[in-house]
Formats: structure tokens, C-alpha cells, sequence
């Protein structure tokens, strides 16, 4: 632990003088909010917990927890907290500022015009919060922390509201079982159900058999062998069918970590930080985990399944060729 | 080798673009990406790892997507994401979501600086959804923002 690393309980004192600074800006921007500076500071040390608990490992230092709070949506989160005490002017900026677009979302997403309305409309009493809890009125609002923005986050809100109302029209469907069934189930029920076929010719059942049992052991290992940035890429990528430029749009914060663990070594980054990430760049990030992969896979079935250079061709034709069936998997079971 | 057939990168978009730019394709990377795919789909339910209670907030789904978090925050969310297809489908949603609004600027509406009537405006828009005329919803805290409304009152007076 480094001298300047702190407890977090010890953190307050510290920073107070980052949090007065934010809030007098944000009091002179919205004095009429009714926020005190302990309510906003009592938020501000709320999301500072959080952030210093994340990680086991070693606690952030005083630096890094001043550098946090300066990257807080301030604003944002001003007008939430005044909007989560019930002051009618925050509320009246709010409409004012973010109900045009949450219908926009809204329509965006939902199918009917009443459908986009109905959640708009629950949206909203969800953020003024109909639930007392030891006599206060629990409001959305107050669970935002300023850690994205405010309209970032309204986003989300909406996006889960839509869920809700598709679930409640459809005899309450889980919401896992729901978004699980666009993503990955499909696949591995066929790769479970199917049978072996009997198309070898050119190689015994037997050994065909074994290399296929190999090439799943490899590609598997291979997979979880890659670092978790370049697995959530592959999987953005391969699975949630996210377009380059989409995924590009997700690193476009010159801050992004996930952009940075992706460039660690790149001079480009050094020379110019905050350059524009193209759909190029992407394709280069992937390809650079496709040969990491090929890279175990091929060491795996080398050293683990001892195989040799040609019986190596043997497993990736056998790859290739079932690749052109419907499902690769259902050669490549392994029981 | 075997000449493998076109209509195999459908499963590799990038490799497609390559294709098109007439670059050198190793066989070897259409073998290999082929097989990702097939791998990470093949990948079902019953490997999420995360129980439903565990599952990702809004304020950290939306701070992910906005590219908002420190390397400290980012690498345990990172990690749920490859573990949690749920939480990574929302995240992908969002991401879509956030890309088809980029272009918006945050627009206020043209209206009067500030409303004559707080009140009554903050009234009409509750009843809307509440389905009251009232402003009942805001009766429990006059109390506290008195002296506020107090000096909201002598506003809209001048």
C-alpha cells in the first residue's frame, strides 16, 4: 500500500474541499435547487465508497479518488438529487430539458405510439417514486450517481421500462429468459441434441472423433486464455452482432479503459490520446485476438493433445469442413 | 489444403471487408474465426454465472457504455460482462441506442426562462401521469420547501 493510499472511511476529509468546489459551481448554476451542500456531499461520498470498494486490491489514493469526483457529471447530478427531493424547479428544468428526448427514445424503441407513451409516462412516475419507505417517498432519481449522464442514464431507464412493458404483455416472460432468448440459446441446443454424423470417409470414426474432441478442448482453453477486454470483443462482436463502427462508438472516449487496454502498446495513443477510433482499428483489435487464439490452439493441440503438424491440419480441416454444415458444434461433441 | 468456400465468412464480417479489399487471407484466419463464432454462439444460458440479483445498475450499465469509468472501475464490469449475456445484451442495446442518438444535441425546449407558475406546471404534467388535478402528489413536502415557494409566490407576483 502506498503511503498516500487511505482507508476509504478516511477519504471525506480529504476531498472536501473538491466537493465544496463542485458544489458551489453547481449552486451558482441552479440556486434555486433547494440541494445543501451535505446533501450533495453525502451523494458525492456515496459514489466514492462505491468506487474505492470496486477493487480488492490495492485502495485508491487521495489523487485518484480528487480525479474521480472531478469527473462526476455534477450538473446532472444536482438537478437529480433536487429533482429527487421534490423541488418543483428542478423538476420544471427537467421537463423542460429531457422530456422531448426520453419520447424520442422512447418512440425509437416502442412499437405503437402508446406503447412509447405509456413508458414515458411510467418513466416519469417511476423518477418521482410512488414508494414510502420510513415515510420518504423513494425516487429513481436519488440511484443516480452522476457517474455517466444524465440523459446516458435516462437512456437506460427507458430502455428497462420497454422491457418491462414487453414482458407484462407477454404473461411475464423473465427478463432473463427474454434477452437470453435473442442471444446465445439456439446454438447449444442444437450442439447438446445432435448426433454424430457418418460422413467420414477419408478417416476412421475413431480418430475422427478424437480430433474433434481436441479441437473443442483447444478452442475452448484458447478463449478463456484471452484477456477479459478481448473476450467482451469477441463476444460484442460474435455474438450481440455489434457492428465495427458500433463498437468503435463504444471506445470513442479518449478515457475509455477498454481502449486503453486494447492500445497499451500503441505509439499512436502516446502521440495522439484522444484520436479518432476508426472501424479499421477495431478490425485490427480482432484480429489481433483471433491470432492470439490461433496461437493457443494451436500450442494446446500441440503440447496437451500431443498432436502432430499434420494431425494440426487434420483437426483445422475438420474445422473448416464443418463449418460449412449448419452447426460446426454438432460434429464437435464431446460425449 | 482444402479451398474453402465463400460463403463460409458470413460468420466474419471483417473478413469480408478484407476479402472485398482484395487482401492476402490466410486460410488459417478463416479456419480460426469461423471457429470463435461458432464457439461464442454455441456458448448458452447455463454458463451465465451471474444470478439475477447480481445483475448490473443503470447508473454503472450507462457508465460503461459512455466509456465513463476508471481502469478501477472498469476491469470487475468487464469481467461480469464476458460471465453475464444478460447484462452484455443490455449493454449492446444501449450502445445502439446511443449511436443512433449521437447526433442530437441536447435541445431545450423555447419557452420562457422560467415558468410564471412552477406549480402549476410541475401540477399539469403529474396529473398526466397520475391522473389527478389536484397536485396531491406534492402535498407532503410544502412543509419543507415553504419558505422556497414562499419567495416562488412573491415571484410571480412582481
Amino acid at each position: 500500500m502506498s503511503p498516500e493510499t487511505i482507508e476509504y472511511e478516511d477519504f471525506f476529509p480529504e476531498c472536501e474541499s473538491v466537493m465544496d468546489e463542485i458544489y458551489a459551481r453547481c449552486k451558482e448554476n441552479a440556486p434555486n435547487f433547494g440541494i445543501t451542500a451535505e446533501h450533495l456531499k453525502d451523494s458525492l461520498s456515496r459514489t466514492v465508497r462505491r468506487f474505492v470498494q470496486t477493487s480488492a486490491e490495492e485502495k485508491p489514493a487521495i489523487r485518484e479518488i480528487k480525479d474521480f469526483l472531478k469527473q462526476i457529471q455534477a450538473e446532472d447530478l444536482f438537478l437529480a438529487l433536487a429533482c429527487a427531493n421534490g423541488n418543483e424547479r428542478a423538476w420544471w428544468e427537467f421537463d423542460q430539458q429531457h422530456r422531448a428526448y426520453l419520447e424520442r427514445v422512447a418512440r425509437h424503441l416502442a412499437r405503437t405510439e402508446i406503447d412509447a407513451q405509456e413508458v414515458v409516462d411510467s418513466v416519469y412516475v417511476e423518477l418521482y417514486g410512488t414508494r414510502v419507505v420510513d415515510g420518504a417517498r423513494v425516487s429513481k432519481f436519488a440511484t443516480y450517481s452522476g457517474r455517466g449522464s444524465l440523459r446516458g442514464w435516462l437512456r437506460t431507464v427507458i430502455w428497462h421500462s420497454l422491457v418491462d412493458l414487453h414482458r407484462a404483455s407477454h404473461d411475464e416472460v423473465s427478463l432473463d429468459e427474454m434477452t437470453e432468448t435473442v442471444g446465445e440459446g439456439y446454438a447449444h441446443s442444437t450442439f447438446a441434441e445432435m448426433k454424430l454424423g457418418g460422413e467420414g470417409e477419408m478417416i476412421d470414426q475413431i480418430a475422427r472423433d478424437r480430433y474433434r474432441q481436441a479441437t473443442l478442448s483447444a478452442i475452448e482453453n484458447a478463449f478463456s486464455n484471452l484477456d477479459d477486454h478481448e473476450k467482451l470483443l469477441l463476444l460484442y462482436y460474435h455474438v450481440e452482432n455489434l457492428k465495427l463502427r458500433e463498437i468503435a462508438r463504444l471506445v470513442e472516449n479518449a478515457e475509455s479503459p477498454l481502449r486503453g487496454w486494447f492500445q497499451r502498446k500503441s505509439t499512436n495513443r502516446e502521440t495522439n490520446p484522444a484520436s479518432r477510433i476508426h472501424e479499421s482499428t477495431i478490425m485490427r483489435w480482432l484480429e489481433k485476438s483471433y491470432a492470439k487464439v490461433l496461437k493457443t490452439f494451436r500450442a494446446e493441440l500441440q503440447t496437451i493433445h500431443q498432436l502432430g503438424e499434420e494431425e494440426l491440419e487434420i483437426c483445422m480441416e475438420l474445422a473448416t469442413q464443418d463449418l460449412a454444415s449448419p452447426n460446426l458444434y454438432r460434429n464437435l461433441t464431446t460425449t | 489444403m482444402q479451398i474453402i468456400q465463400i460463403s463460409y465468412v458470413f460468420v466474419t464480417g471483417g473478413l469480408k471487408h478484407r476479402m472485398e479489399n482484395k487482401e492476402l487471407i490466410n486460410p488459417q484466419d478463416i479456419q480460426i474465426q469461423g471457429l470463435v463464432d461458432r464457439y461464442l454462439r454455441s456458448q448458452t444460458s447455463n454458463n451465465n454465472k451471474i444470478l439475477p440479483g447480481e445483475h448490473l445498475d443503470e447508473d454503472s450499465l450507462t457508465a460503461f457504455t459512455e466509456g465513463n469509468l476508471s481502469a478501477r472501475e472498469a476491469q470487475p464490469m468487464i469481467s461480469h460482462l464476458v460471465d453475464c449475456s444478460f447484462c452484455r445484451h443490455v449493454t449492446t442495446e444501449l450502445i445502439r441506442l446511443d449511436l443512433a442518438f449521437a447526433d442530437e444535441a441536447v435541445q431545450v425546449a423555447a419557452v420562457e426562462k422560467q415558468p410564471s407558475k412552477v406549480s402549476e406546471v410541475l401540477n399539469n404534467l403529474l396529473s398526466r401521469i397520475f391522473g389527478t388535478n389536484d397536485g396531491a402528489v406534492f402535498a407532503h413536502q410544502e412543509k419543507e420547501e415553504d419558505s422556497e415557494k414562499t419567495e416562488i409566490s412573491e415571484d410571480s407576483k412582481k
